[in-house]
């Protein structure tokens, strides 16, 4: 894979020469923390070490997706693919992981033409980061992402080195920028900030991630899932943040002047109360702690086995966004601890 | 990454050739079949109406019925209410068929015991039918039928045809009834009375979530195997293609990995029954 050097001010001009071709989904600061907007001038863009509360599978499994339109007076229908090129700038490694999940899953079987067509036409930009204290992807082997991007920007003390992942990722950067092949100190300095990252992790997963998914089987009757149901408010935030949960809701509406119907998906979480229960009133998952259960085992175990690569990133944001202070890393060590003993 | 060309939600328009009301509650909806609509026994596909959405409905006519496809539906929320005011000439859209159902050329030579408790008669219909069209591929057929009342017995002069084709066909109700000479209780009750020969037999098996646990005991004292009990189950669906997720059992999909089962491959999993 090839690396190359970009000044601050071919950074500034591979920046706006995207923004006039393409829109581009950034990063920006906000009260202190990164969120991802879309991007109309290249200075509003930083490249946040920091992780962002939300996670960037909206702009590629947005919370509304329209996918079928009904006209209600000649009686047609017809699919809605809303797919247009962009590019999303910014994504930590986990980000990245993450997406390269989400493709399995929406390629799987019958495959998803929304996000797929949509991925298709998306070019994705990845970008270092540093550990805050909910962090933990150093035991999972989301740190460091080799594939799965189209460039990678590197920051520097005097520019940006630039992996190149894919042949469209380097034709951009061509076309905005004269890179030069990057120097040994700038490779240095890249490996600088590893170790740095590295040494900032607070929190770490006590077991191999190849354990996980018989740690989580053994746990099942684990008395943890009664305490931990019992504090959560089943509010569905953990799904919502998380970057692998993409499990959704086909809802119907029709428009004011009953002229037409829209089908479309919206974003589900299977922390919600409603999420399991059928007709008549019966709930497969009636209480919170058994849907707890269930989303825990979701990331570690039971995707694990039908999309071969454990469904969590190491992100924290499930742990970050929770009310109640329920995190990941609690959770499993706690089960780690109790398996092996 | 792979791409599917033809749209996975865009489902078809069909015309209803007839409405039938079946009990105060289920009707009948019959359409042409499409060209290429092929399924087995157990099948579903999502029924829906523009602007009200979508629902899982099962196949209730059998493959070997060429001309026509029959849903039974039983009229419980939003969707399934504006349905049961169609008629015929209206328009439905559907999608599928999708998952999993009975394999029929697993029961080739053996005696089927088929269960049915309250609306699981509608995809047993199916395949019992599908079984009578090949009735010498089969040995002796049992149908043990369940309702909570006499008023809701589905398809009643089906099950004396199926009665005269060689099915023995028991029912029950779970309360005392008014004018009610057969048997009284769940449908459980019915399973001492009928003669297993464990070896060559399976068990088809559908009906409410409550129904399984206790079937399954039951046919487990008469040492039926677990690879011999096939049972379909019913969970919340939105996609039919393994991906919303509302029909997961644990680690497994309901609408692609099933909805039909066999005891043996759902054992392990604790959220199945
Ligand atoms: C594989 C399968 C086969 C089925 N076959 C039949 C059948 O042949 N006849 C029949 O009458 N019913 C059948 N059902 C149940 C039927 O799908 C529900 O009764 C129906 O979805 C209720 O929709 P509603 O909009 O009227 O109810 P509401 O309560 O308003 O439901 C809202 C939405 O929730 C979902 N939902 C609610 N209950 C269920 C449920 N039990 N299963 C799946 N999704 C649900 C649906 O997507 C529905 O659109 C089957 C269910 C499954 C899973
Ligand atoms: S489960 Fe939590 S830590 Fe894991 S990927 Fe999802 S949000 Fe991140
Ligand atoms: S964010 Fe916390 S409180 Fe909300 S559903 Fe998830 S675990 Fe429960």
């Amino acid at each position: 894979m090839a690396s190359y050097f970009v000044d601050k001010k071919g950074f500034l001009a591979f920046l706006k020469g995207v923004i006039k071709k393409y829109p581009l989904y950034g990063t920006v600061e906000r009260d202190g923390f990164p969120v991802f907007k879309k991007i109309e001038e290249p200075e509003e863009l930083v490249l946040s070490a920091k992780p962002t509360h939300l996670s960037p599978k909206e702009f590629l499994f947005p919370p509304r997706e329209l996918l079928l339109r009904f006209n209600l007076e000649d009686g047609k229908a017809e699919p809605v693919v809303e797919a247009r090129e962009q590019v999303i700038m910014g994504l930590h490694p986990c980000d990245i992981h993450a997406i390269g999940l989400l493709d399995r899953v929406f390629s799987h079987g019958r495959g998803d033409v929304n996000y797929l067509e949509r991925r298709k036409k998306t070019i994705l930009i990845g970008t270092e980061c540093l550990p805050d204290e909910f962090c933990f992807c150093q035991s999972l082997g989301t740190m460091d992402a080799d594939e799965g991007f189209d460039l990678f920007f590197h920051e520097l003390k005097r520019g940006y080195l630039v992996r190149v992942g894919t042949e469209k990722g380097r034709r951009l950067l061509k076309r905005y920028t004269k890179p030069e092949k990057a120097a040994k100190k700038h490779l240095e300095e890249v490996k600088a900030h590893r170790e740095k990252k590295l040494k900032g992790f607070t929190r770490c997963l006590d077991a191999r991630k190849e354990e996980l998914p018989l740690v989580y089987a053994g746990s099942y009757e684990h008395p943890l899932w009664e305490r931990i149901g019992s504090i959560c408010y089943g509010c569905g935030s953990c799904n919502h943040v998380c970057p692998t949960c993409y499990c959704f809701d086909v809802r119907d509406d029709v428009t004011l002047d009953l002229k037409e119907a829209r089908r479309y998906r919206v974003w589900d979480g299977c922390t919600l109360e409603d999420f399991a229960k059928v007709a008549g009133g019966h709930n497969f998952r009636k209480d919170r702690s058994e849907r707890l259960r269930h989303r825990f085992n979701r990331k570690f175990r039971y995707l694990a086995d039908r999309f071969d690569g454990l469904f969590c990133v190491g992100c924290g944001r499930c742990s970050r966004a929770c009310l109640v202070g329920i995190n990941i890393t609690d959770v499993t060590n706690e089960l780690i601890k109790d398996a092996k003993s | 990454m792979q791409r599917a060309d033809a749209h996975p939600y865009m489902p078809q328009p069909v015309r209803l050739e007839r409405v039938e009301r079946l009990t105060e509650k289920e009707s009948l909806f019959v359409f042409p079949r499409p060209q290429g609509f092929g399924f087995t026994p157990g099948q579903f596909i999502m029924v829906g109406l523009a602007g009200y959405g979508e629902a899982p409905i099962s196949i209730s006519s059998p493959p070997s019925e060429k001309d026509m496809v029959e849903l039974c539906i039983r009229r419980v929320g939003s969707l399934t209410t504006i349905l049961h005011k169609l008629r015929a000439g209206d328009t439905i859209w559907i999608r599928g068929p999708f998952g999993r159902g009975f394999p029929t050329e697993r029961m080739h030579g053996k005696d089927i015991l088929f269960i049915a408790g309250g609306i699981g008669l509608v995809p047993l219909r199916s395949l019992i039918k599908e079984v009578l069209a090949e009735r010498e591929d089969y040995g002796r057929l049992t149908l043990l039928y369940g309702v909570k009342s006499p008023k809701e017995i589905l398809f009643e002069e089906e099950l004396e045809l199926w009665q005269k084709a060689g099915v023995d066909v028991r029912l029950t109700i779970d309360r005392a009834y008014p004018g009610w000479k057969g048997n009284v209780g769940v449908v459980t009750t019915l399973i001492p009375q009928v003669d297993i020969d464990e070896d060559n037999s399976v068990c088809c098996i559908v009906g409410p979530p409550v129904m399984y646990k206790y079937v399954i005991l039951s046919l487990g004292n008469r040492s039926v195997r677990g690879e011999d009990i096939y049972l379909s189950l019913e969970r919340k669906m939105k996609c039919g293609m393994g991906k919303c997720g509302h029909c997961q059992i644990n680690s497994i999909y309901t609408c692609e990995e099933g909805p039909v089962f066999t005891l043996q491959e759902i054992r392990h999993l604790p959220e199945a029954i």
